[in-house]
């Protein structure tokens, strides 16, 4: 008997994963689809959106403008033309005709004045508020034509219609109540079905103003809380994208025939030291610290790759993809001018300083041990604090005298310089307010004459590479494809374009 | 009978203010937690005004009694509140998917390792210090050792990398319903059943010994019962006890508290939503989950306790269990 019962169980033991191995099956689409695997996103409604889930909300949001993945020009979406009148004060945009949005209504000049006047909605906490606070008046002439009146004149502001946030919403649509469980746009997909904090499809849009676009049916995404999991169903062919992986998942999956990982753009961080607080209040302390970096170093222990190659660092806020980036050859690394810049300031025993970063940020935990371990031997004791990014970003960013924070590229850095570097700015970590660096960002925001424009960034690169108070290492924004996978678009403002995509 | 029924009635007593109790507790510890729900949701570019704005809205910046009153009146009509993310979603709609599935999941585990670590324990009983004893325990003591992300990384990379019988992960297709993928299901029980089986082969095994050598079962077989008679009739239902007790208690951890092998299976269940749920700040959505455990906990412990007291009549004589 007892032996009966063995040999059954047994049985069962070698069988049950048999059986449950086939019923795995391969269902035969005929349909082009492509799968994605992303964060958890936390809020998608443009306006408040976090910035996660790019590949959903970039393909069923518009925006007005969109920058080309290759060549970094404007490319024309709902507006077809634009212009600029008194040097930047007066923006008039004519809108594409015959668009419509996923609910069947049409597109029209009171949804962008619509979606600009809502940056300022009290209620609402829109992330571009202080961007478009700039904004006196929109009106629409007709029903394609859209003027929007600035308080000064602003001759970039074209590109602030580039931001994530800035996607073109319907003025008849409830997005206060359906905009985060049925988003809805021009896009060239719409939505099909959500399941909150599990996934999304989305299908073709039939009536996509382009009609050549878009070549997939389908895309499909996936929402996995651990990007290690996501990884497994990239190697296990469940899903075609991984978006944000590290450089450690990059090394092993190069190994991987058939997915490659890709760097669309970069990311900035900004190590920033607070000019109005010991010991970064002495320009010799913070050349010292510069003096004691090492590019080189910096780009492979923090990126994994080469200086040039997917990492940069320079030591002003400008990247070095933009046009307005001066190429200032690096100091060199130099231990005894360090020491002796740190006796003159007052420290021959060296100092001890806090270092304050985002240790779950990606690469937050690697750049603060490697700034800790190349400024140690100029006589730096930096202590990290590491703590998650919400505790860093609400208790510490701004406030400590020495930090790391993540930042996004832009593709007009104007703005960024307004709120980061500019006294009495909302994100001034550094706590700079510097008149002459003042007076540089008031002429950047307003001066018409692109070359003139330039000068001035020049100008004020030259001044931080001197005097500044930042440290900025560029890091590598990676995504894992498969290789069946053509034509992956994703300029700098972060946005996919899948529209392009297709299957080989 | 009647005994039977105050014991299940005074258990309900109890359940229910343990609920009460746990419910504040859990709002308690939730609003400690370090980080603002408000600056998590907007993220780096979140104005301070915009964070203010966003609290306000939300209703964060209520006092406390009163965002706890609100939040344990709606609990009580069944409405859990809507997710601070998913404005306009109800964290029932989002909720009891995930329940559901994690019930399966437990369900599936629970089929694979209690019939098998009983009978192995039982078969390690009998024939203690015996080889077959030897290799069981050892195995057992093997699987326990091993943490559930230990022995589910060896099991994927088996049966998944190496045969490839079974999925890398367990995601369910999109479009697709887990019926339709009950493969996903068994590299996550399997790990689970490591993980209890050497747990509970040893306590049955160690019951099972202590029976077998009581004065009523050498008595039995000195009179002359067939030896399988004596095991399954007279030896087993009390060796069974402490195994029961230790699998009751089990089952709130095993139907909520799988957060670690959903997590690496990336099986979309009640504790990879916890995960997710605590990892952004989702507040609601954490005291739904960690309240829902708590039930769950509690249930299958009042539950245990009175099969227990079916099984063992001297605690229900003695009305109520010590």
């Amino acid at each position: 008997m007892r032996r009966i019962i063995g040999i059954t169980l047994l049985i069962l033991l070698i069988a049950v994963p048999m059986v449950f191995a086939g019923g795995d099956k391969e269902a035969a689409e005929e349909q082009k689809s492509v799968r994605v695997a992303e964060q958890v996103p936390g809020l998608i409604t443009p306006g408040v959106w976090d910035g996660q889930a790019f590949s959903m909300n970039s393909s069923i949001y518009e925006y007005l403008v969109d920058i080309n993945a290759e060549t970094g020009e404007l490319d024309p979406v709902l507006a077809t033309s634009w212009k600029t009148r008194e040097d930047g004060k007066v923006w008039e945009f004519k809108l594409r005709q015959g668009v419509t949005f996923h609910d069947g209504t049409d597109f029209t000049a009171e949804d962008v004045k619509f979606t600009i006047e809502r940056t300022q909605d009290p209620g609402l906490g829109h992330l571009k508020k202080a961007d478009f606070e700039v904004v006196a008046s929109v009106e629409t002439p007709d029903d394609y034509t859209v003027v929007v009146n600035l308080e000064e004149a602003r001759p970039t502001f074209i590109y602030q219609m580039t931001d994530y946030n800035m996607a073109i919403l319907s003025s008849s649509y409830d997005y206060a109540a359906l905009g985060e469980s049925r988003p809805m746009g021009t896009g060239p997909f719409k939505m099909q079905q959500m399941i909150p904090k599990e996934s999304a499809a989305l299908e073709r849009n039939e009536n996509y103003w382009d009609p050549n676009l878009p070549h997939l049916d389908r895309i499909l995404i996936y929402f996995v809380a651990d990007i290690d999991a996501s990884v497994s169903m990239l190697e296990d062919d469940r899903v075609d994208i991984v978006p944000f992986i590290t450089p450690n998942i990059k090394n092993r999956l190069d190994e991987i025939d058939g997915i490659s990982v890709i760097s669309p753009y970069q990311e900035q961080r900004f190590i920033a030291m607070a000019v109005d607080q010991e010991p970064f209040d002495d320009n010799r302390v913070r050349l010292a610290m510069k003096y004691a970096m090492d590019p080189e170093i910096i780009a492979r222990s923090v990126a994994q790759m080469e200086l040039g190659d997917g990492a940069y660092y320079n030591e002003t806020p400008i990247m070095n993809a933009l046009a307005e980036y001066k190429e200032i050859p690096h100091r060199g690394r130099d231990i005894e001018r360090a020491k002796e810049l740190l006796a003159e300031a007052g420290y021959p025993n060296g100092l001890s300083v806090d270092l304050t970063y985002a240790s779950d940020h990606p690469f937050g935990r690697e750049l603060a041990q490697t700034v800790q371990e190349l400024a140690a031997p100029a006589g730096f004791d930096i202590r990290l604090r590491g703590y998650t990014r919400d505790v860093y970003l609400s208790q510490y960013w701004l406030n400590v005298p020495f930090s790391i924070t993540g930042w996004g590229g832009r593709i007009d850095p104007s703005m960024l310089l307004a709120l980061a570097f500019k006294g009495g700015g909302s994100w001034n970590e550094t706590h700079m307010d510097e008149p002459v660096i003042n007076d540089l960002i008031d002429k950047i925001a307003s001066e018409v004459d692109p070359d003139q424009r330039t000068m001035y960034y020049h100008e004020l690169q030259e001044w931080f590479h001197e005097n500044g108070a930042l440290l900025n290492v560029q890091v590598p924004y990676l995504v894992a494809i498969n290789d069946s996978i053509v034509d992956y678009r994703q300029p700098l403002t972060m946005l996919p374009q899948y529209k392009y995509m297709d299957i080989k | 009978m009647n005994r039977t029924l105050s014991i299940v009635v005074r258990r309900l007593g109890s359940l229910v203010a343990t609920l009460v109790v746990m419910s504040f507790i859990i709002f308690l510890l939730v609003e400690i937690m370090p980080g603002d729900v408000a600056q998590m949701i907007l993220g780096q570019s979140a104005t301070p005004e915009a964070v203010a704005s966003l609290r306000e809205a939300r209703g964060l910046d209520d006092p406390l009694m009163q965002r706890y009153g609100r939040w344990v009146s709606g609990v009580v009509v069944g409405d859990l509140g809507e997710s601070i993310y998913m404005q306009g979603v109800a964290i029932n709609s989002i909720l009891w998917r995930r329940v559901g599935h994690s019930v399966l999941l437990a369900m599936t585990a629970f089929i694979m390792f209690v019939p098998l670590s009983i009978f192995f324990g039982v078969l390690a009983g009998v024939k203690e210090n015996k080889l077959s004893d030897s290799i069981i325990s050892f195995f057992g003591l093997a699987t326990m050792a091993l943490p559930e992300f230990v022995s589910g990384v060896i099991l994927i990379t088996v049966f998944a990398v190496q045969l490839q019988w079974l999925p890398i992960v367990s995601v369910i297709p999109i479009g697709e319903s887990i019926w339709q993928n009950l493969s996903i299901l068994f590299l996550p029980a399997l790990s689970i059943t490591f993980v209890m089986f050497g747990y509970i082969s040893r306590m049955q095994r160690s019951s099972m010994i202590t029976v077998m050598n009581s004065d009523y079962v050498r008595a039995a077989i000195l009179k002359g019962m067939p030896r399988k008679y004596v095991i399954f009739k007279h030896a087993l239902k009390n060796a069974l006890l402490p195994t029961i007790t230790i699998i009751g208690m089990n089952m709130g951890w095993l139907f909520g508290g799988l957060i670690v092998v959903e997590t690496l299976f990336g099986f979309p269940g009640m504790g990879s939503l916890l995960m997710t749920a605590i990892k952004t700040r989702d507040v609601p959505l954490i005291e739904a989950c960690v309240l829902l455990i708590t039930a769950i906990y509690a249930l299958s412990t009042m539950i245990t306790d009175i099969m227990y007291s079916y099984l063992n009549p001297r605690i229900r004589f003695q009305g109520g269990q010590r």
